[in-house]
């Protein structure tokens, strides 16, 4: 076990180096640069010469080499310095906007969850066919309504329709409701598409007949005995939508002006903002690296035939 | 008797209840908070970059001037500087200081640090990265003469300095904020101004709270208002998506908002809530050719596509009567404009006879052509200026009628700062730039400056050959001048000669548009449309 979790630490840091240095490059080979984005923009008007200085004392114009050896450097030491474009140091820009995504993630996370089981016990507990079927349709619809659109169409309807909630200066648990609502949607259908597939399946198994046999009630069947082995895949999904969740944030802090991770590296990328978009893409790589790590140290606990197959 | 005085007694009851609330309606209210949302984060504080909207909304705020430009007649008229004098040939400026003005940190706004400023605006300073202020030229050095008497000294006539002692990007911080490198001026707390509010408190990215300053006295000496402001607060909240900032106006969860849509002014506007859409009173929204580039060196290819572009389609299509028709490369509102509307018709027929004459025959796919090579332009969009992707894309409409076709681009940052340095991928760019002083017109042009049509020696090193000393002589002439009259005169040969050579076609007067909630009382801009909310106050 403890030669499996170095083993996949040894990995993670590998991934890490991976991401950086990809990132690195990718920014580099992409044309312009920070300082040109900052510096040749209306808003100063400077002239040729001074924007020369300017790269000069910022050493952009320096080997390729130089500036990766530099930067990694740095990195290392845990100086992840300045943003260009906002002149802030980055370790503010992530101090501010890194718990506020992480809250949102860990609750849109949640209630997708909440949302996915619900869907998918109710497809296969609801008393009417049709109603089965229309509940099992929803993934398919959740999935495919834009965030951007959900989001939109609940700050018009519960905030300034039916002003329920503010949407500006509103309070710290105020501002997650809608946000959380609008991330869960689509993190929540392939979550439910894959609990009622598993759920299906499982429900076709020999043992399950045996079960209802031996009197088993159908919720009881469902809970004991189905559920528990529908969750593995499930789980493996989960990680993998980490990247998902990523992404919805994106939008959802965009369209609810809430500061996070993803109006971050938005920014970073369109204004060629290396050491922030550096600092994030580790990170991010980082968070997916532990969560996928999480999730398969978590699968013995879940199934006692990875167990043994481990001890063995 | 006894009817008759209760009459009087009545009317004159009515008549004081007139007067008293009459009164009552147009005298100020102190307090409360206003609640601006604006659409983009700040970034960079440093006074300099304040041409920037959503930084020059905060250091309006936060920052005094020397000198305060009114935005009605555009005279230059005292702030921090009581009275100044200009020697005749403009390279000599001494400010006398106002005596009692402080830093919010508590130093005094004096000679020294007024100087410091100056020297840093006019200079930069390299070790921290300071970059130069864009309408300090040909500055010198300064020179302390007491502590409330500073003179600047320059190199070459500067008659636009003053005007620029006045802009957004002259804002006089303190020493401190100054002492600082460049790259930390992005946060707002650390930007010490003398101006009516302080910064409290800053969520980066997300939202900025400024106060009052209680101890406040030094706002520009001939407005009515005098002593603090009258907001306790201002609360900035950033909010990109239109709809939400619009919607949270017009819900009520918000008092001031910038940038609205000519789209969306008539649902604002239809609820009873006001649009400001002050004008920028600079150079123009334009196009801009690029004559290096052989496809648009003809100037007679130049005039067709601008005979050939429809100004009032533009407008009545995707604008509203806050976007003025442009009748010069300047703007109406700015100081030495000539119209020239016998130079901006629209024409189709003559362009197509002017593409003829210049030897661009309509090809088998309707795109003209000459020599094997097509008459097929590009240009990017610019995100900063109102639905200029749109408005590119009606343009290519019309140049297509004349057998043109006209790319419109949206790359990304760096792809388009590439491309826009190169006038071979880029023939035409759009151009635009606000300040209130003939200084600009050199500014946009000017090799070494912005250089909008790319001439040689400037930002860029694709430029084969393209250079027109004509036009960099006037250009000269606007920014070192110091004779009013003849400076004016030369601002209006540059209008007459840009358009007499079809380098630019400019397209509507660009306003800023803000909108409020109508008991927003006492907005005011300063002359290129930044808000100002030191007299404004809440009616409710």
């Amino acid at each position: 076990m403890t030669r499996y979790v170095a083993g996949r630490i040894g990995q993670a840091v590998l991934v890490l180096w991976a991401a950086f240095t990809l990132s690195f490059i990718i920014l580099q080979a992409m044309p312009g640069d920070a300082v040109l984005i900052k510096f040749l923009n209306p808003e100063f008007g400077l002239s040729a010469d001074q924007i020369r200085e300017i790269r000069q004392a910022y050493a952009i114009d320096s080997g390729v080499l130089v500036q990766y050896a530099h930067t990694f450097a740095n990195f290392l030491q845990g100086d992840f310095g300045y943003s260009m474009q906002a002149g802030v140091p980055v370790s503010v820009q992530l101090a501010t906007n890194l718990p506020p995504t992480l809250r949102l993630a860990a609750l849109g996370f949640g209630a997708a969850v909440v949302l996915a089981v619900f869907i998918a016990f109710l497809s296969s507990i609801a008393p009417f066919a049709w109603l089965r079927n229309l509940v099992q349709s929803l993934p398919s619809l959740f999935i495919s309504v834009p965030v951007f659109w959900l989001a939109i169409m609940l700050i018009q309807i519960f905030s300034f329709r039916l002003k329920l909630v503010s949407v500006i200066n509103p309070g710290p648990w105020e501002s997650l409701i809608l946000p959380v609502a609008t991330l869960s949607v689509p993190i929540a259908a392939p979550l439910a598409q894959i609990l009622i597939r598993n759920i299906d399946e499982i429900r076709t198994r020999p043992f399950v007949g045996v079960a209802r046999a031996k009197g088993a009630g159908e919720l009881h069947l469902l809970w004991r005995h189905v559920a528990r082995n529908a969750l593995l895949p499930t789980l493996t999904i989960a990680g993998v939508l980490f990247g998902e969740l990523l992404a919805g944030a994106v939008v959802t802090e965009t369209v609810f002006g809430l500061n996070g991770i993803g109006g971050l590296t938005e920014k970073a990328v369109s204004n060629q903002d290396l050491s922030v978009l550096q600092a994030v893409v580790v990170i991010s790589a980082a968070a997916f690296v532990t969560i996928n790590l999480a999730v398969d140290l978590a699968y013995p606990f879940l199934d006692p035939r990875l167990r043994t197959r481990n001890g063995a | 008797m006894k009817p008759y005085r209760k009459l009087i007694a009545l009317s004159i009851g009515i008549l004081a209840a007139t007067v008293f609330t009459a009164s009552a309606a147009d005298s100020p209210v102190k307090g409360g908070t206003l609640v601006y949302l604006e659409q983009q984060s700040h970034t960079n504080l440093y006074p300099p970059a304040g041409g920037f909207y959503p930084n020059g909304g905060i250091l309006n705020q936060i920052t005094d001037k020397l000198t305060y430009q009114n935005p009605k007649t555009l005279e230059i008229e005292p702030w921090l500087a009581e009275s100044w004098q200009v020697n005749d040939d403009a390279t000599e400026y001494t400010f006398k200081l106002r005596s009692g003005v402080t830093f919010s940190d508590g130093t005094p706004v004096d000679a020294a640090a007024v100087a410091k400023n100056f020297d840093t605006f006019g200079l930069g300073n390299k070790g921290l990265k300071q970059p130069i202020s864009e309408v300090v030229n040909n500055y010198e050095r300064s020179e302390v003469i007491d502590p409330l008497t500073v003179k600047f000294h320059f190199k070459k006539p500067s008659p636009g300095f003053l005007q620029g002692t006045s802009v957004i990007g002259s804002g006089i911080v303190s020493l401190s904020t100054l002492a600082l490198p460049f790259e930390q001026l992005g946060d707002a707390t650390k930007i010490v101004g003398s101006g009516p509010f302080v910064v409290s408190q800053e969520t980066i990215g997300k939202s900025l709270d400024l106060k009052a300053r209680e101890d406040y006295n030094w706002g520009p000496a001939k407005l009515d208002h005098q002593g603090r402001a009258y907001l306790d607060e201002i609360k900035y909240v950033i909010t990109g998506e239109d709809g939400v900032r619009i919607g949270a106006l017009l819900a009520g969860q918000a008092d001031f908002i910038r940038q609205i849509q000519a789209y969306d002014e008539q649902q604002v506007e239809g609820q009873g809530f006001t649009l400001y859409a002050p004008g920028t009173r600079g150079v123009n929204n334009s196009i801009v050719f690029r004559a290096d580039n052989p496809l648009v060196s003809d100037v007679k290819v130049r005039k067709a596509l601008s005979l050939a572009v429809n100004r009032d389609e533009i407008i009545s299509t995707l604008f509203s009567k806050n976007y003025p028709k442009a009748t010069s490369i300047l703007s109406s509102a700015a100081l030495g404009y000539v119209p020239q509307t016998d130079k901006l018709g629209y024409d189709p027929e003559k362009a197509k006879a002017l593409l003829d004459e210049a030897g661009y025959k309509v090809g088998a796919d309707g795109v003209r052509e000459k020599d094997g090579q097509k008459l097929v332009l590009t240009s990017y969009a610019s995100l900063p200026q109102p639905q200029s992707q749109a408005v590119l894309q009606l343009i290519a409409q019309q140049w297509g009628k004349i057998g043109v076709t006209f790319n419109v681009l949206a790359g990304d940052a760096g792809t388009k700062i590439v491309d826009e340095l190169d006038p071979q991928k880029t023939p035409v760019a759009v151009a635009m730039v606000g300040r209130a002083d003939p200084d600009v017109v050199k500014s946009q042009y000017y090799p070494t400056l912005r250089n909008v049509l790319l001439q040689k020696g400037g930002t860029s090193d694709k430029v084969q050959t393209f250079a027109d000393e004509k036009l960099n002589a006037i250009l000269d002439e606007i920014a070192s001048q110091p004779d009013r009259e003849k400076r004016l005169k030369a601002v209006g040969e540059a209008q007459a000669y840009v358009l007499d050579q079809a380098y630019a076609v400019p397209i509507f007067e660009e306003p800023q548009a803000f909108a409020g909630a109508a008991y927003v009382k006492g907005i005011a801009f300063e002359a290129v449309g930044r808000p100002s909310f030191y007299s404004t106050w809440l009616d409710k």
